[in-house]
């Protein structure tokens, strides 16, 4: 059988994505390129992010790599948003190098929440 | 895998007919010979495919020896299409065709634009028609050759056939007809409608994959010259040792076609009419296409809904989609663009296409599981990039 275009870790953070939603209460930005839109907001409570939720609209991938990005950065400090884990996220989730665009897109949005947070 | 796969891409192709399999295996059981040989198994073998002949003859109710045999309906159309325009040449290099054609047409005429022809891209409605004044509005003096798609297989949309081909037939250009969509499908009845070619294929009317057939008209002017050399099968037209096992599976789908296509059409009616209703309710909804075309296709966009997430959503439903967004390419749909799609519309479109197995339980559960996915998207997303 060819090849499954989306490995285990994309289908099951696409098919249950636990962030997904906005905080009404938080911090929101919204980064648009590449033919994708991430939208992130969150909530710092003491220089810890105490919550993260996101919207995208984008393709399978970016879904998955924006949940697993809101599972990874939840509950630590504010300031780790500054570090994006871009090459471990490809690899886990298998993006395809034709879809890296999309993933630097959400680089540029959790690094954009981050300053966001900070000011 | 858990979930039972529903298979909703009888557009691609479709399961080979049970009479189909039994005589394919009975040949390829009972005869190896080469068809072209001469000694009692290569008549015997040649025998077999006059047979085959026979049915697909009686199913588009023309003299079997106007079938040619070919690998598939893109091979036909090359044939068709190559073949004939350059056996014309000397009378004209003017061609004309549809822009929502099938790549088999379309990059073939693209190939003889780099010979030095010219060719005129006919442009459909916002439905996919053609109409027969634009048609002939496209065709010159000089034009030799004109191919018009009997069913879309994005959109399912019918051209009329017998008005194209009969404006051809007075201005005395060859009328060609991609039928792969069509065959076994609809009544296609070629001793009355004014069609010189037409490609089929095996795999999209229940037969094998591997095979399929150009019909050349028995009349003055309209032949072609070969694409593929090697041999003398086929009066020099298609030369290579025939698949006899193939063959005889064509015709033998093409025997179950004509006794089954007006029950095949009822049911598919049926079937996307549930379909249709299933999901018509969805907000944003597009229909691509005619609502009076070919029942086994419906194809739709939705607004705010990135195609590709959309796909994978609809699992296990098989589906096809607007683009070839699953692959490198982010390409949307160049039929829909045609259509007047925007590129989002395009990119969102899923084509379900329906067949002789498709249950209502299952274009029911598919109805579901798209009102439900497009729910679960738009919640996901912050509305679609602009």
């Amino acid at each position: 059988m060819t090849r499954d275009p989306y490995n285990r870790p994309v289908r099951n953070l696409f098919a249950g994505p636990a962030h997904a939603g906005t905080l009404t209460d938080g911090v929101s930005i919204i980064v648009e390129d590449q033919g994708v839109r991430v939208e992130l907001s969150a909530r710092a409570e003491q220089g810890q992010l105490a919550a993260m939720r996101f919207r995208v609209w984008g393709c399978p991938h970016l879904i998955a790599a924006t949940e697993w990005a809101c599972d990874h950065y939840e509950a630590g400090p504010v300031q780790a948003l500054e570090v994006f884990p871009a090459a471990r996220i490809m690899e886990y989730l298998a993006v395809p190098t034709e879809k890296t665009g999309r993933i630097l897109v959400l680089e540029d949005a959790i690094q954009a929440l981050g300053r966001s947070l900070a000011s | 895998m858990t979930e039972r796969r529903i298979y909703l891409d009888y557009a691609a192709s479709t399961p080979v007919n049970a009479r189909v399999l039994e005589r394919m295996r009975d040949v390829a059981l009972s005869n190896c010979a080469n068809p072209s040989s001469t000694h009692a198994a290569g008549r015997e073998a040649q025998d077999i495919i006059a047979a085959a002949a026979g049915q697909l003859g009686r199913l588009l109710n023309v003299d079997p020896d106007t079938v040619v045999w070919t690998s598939g309906a893109t091979e036909s159309d090359n044939l068709a299409i190559g073949g004939s325009a350059r056996h014309r040449a000397h009378r004209g290099r003017h061609l004309v065709t549809m822009k929502t054609e099938h790549k088999a047409v379309t990059d073939m005429f693209e190939a003889l634009v780099k010979e030095g022809f010219e060719v005129t891209w006919v442009e459909p409605d916002g439905n996919g028609l053609v109409s027969p004044e634009v048609f002939a509005a496209a065709l010159r003096d000089d034009t030799q050759l004109a191919s018009i798609m009997f069913v879309n297989n994005e959109t399912g949309v019918i051209q009329d056939i017998e008005a194209l081909g009969a404006i051809c037939r007075e201005r005395d250009v060859l009328f060609h007809v991609d039928g792969a969509q069509a065959v076994g499908k609809l009544p296609v009845d070629l001793g009355a409608l004014p069609v010189d070619l037409l490609s089929l294929t095996g795999h999209k009317f229940y037969g094998p994959k591997g095979i399929g057939a150009l019909y050349i008209a028995n009349r003055p002017g309209c032949r072609v010259e070969p694409i593929l050399f090697g041999g003398g099968q086929q009066r020099r037209i298609r030369p290579g040792t025939l698949p006899t096992d193939l063959v005889a599976g064509l015709g033998m789908a093409a025997e179950v076609a004509a006794t089954r296509i007006e029950a095949d059409l009822k049911h598919l009616r049926g079937l996307r009419k549930a379909l249709w209703d299933g999901i018509r309710s969805v907000d944003g909804l597009t229909l691509n296409g005619d609502p009076d075309g070919f029942p086994g296709i419906l194809n739709v966009s939705v607004e705010d809904v990135e195609g590709e997430s959309l796909l994978l959503a609809l699992e296990p439903v098989c589906v096809a989609t607007g683009s070839a967004c699953n692959s490198k390419s982010q390409e949307p749909s160049y039929v829909l663009r045609a259509l007047g799609r925007s590129d989002l519309q395009a990119q969102s479109a899923i084509r379900f296409s329906v067949g002789r197995q498709t249950t209502m339980e299952e274009v029911e559960f598919a109805a579901a599981r798209y009102r439900d996915a497009v729910a679960r998207l738009r919640k996901l997303a912050p509305g679609a990039v602009a």
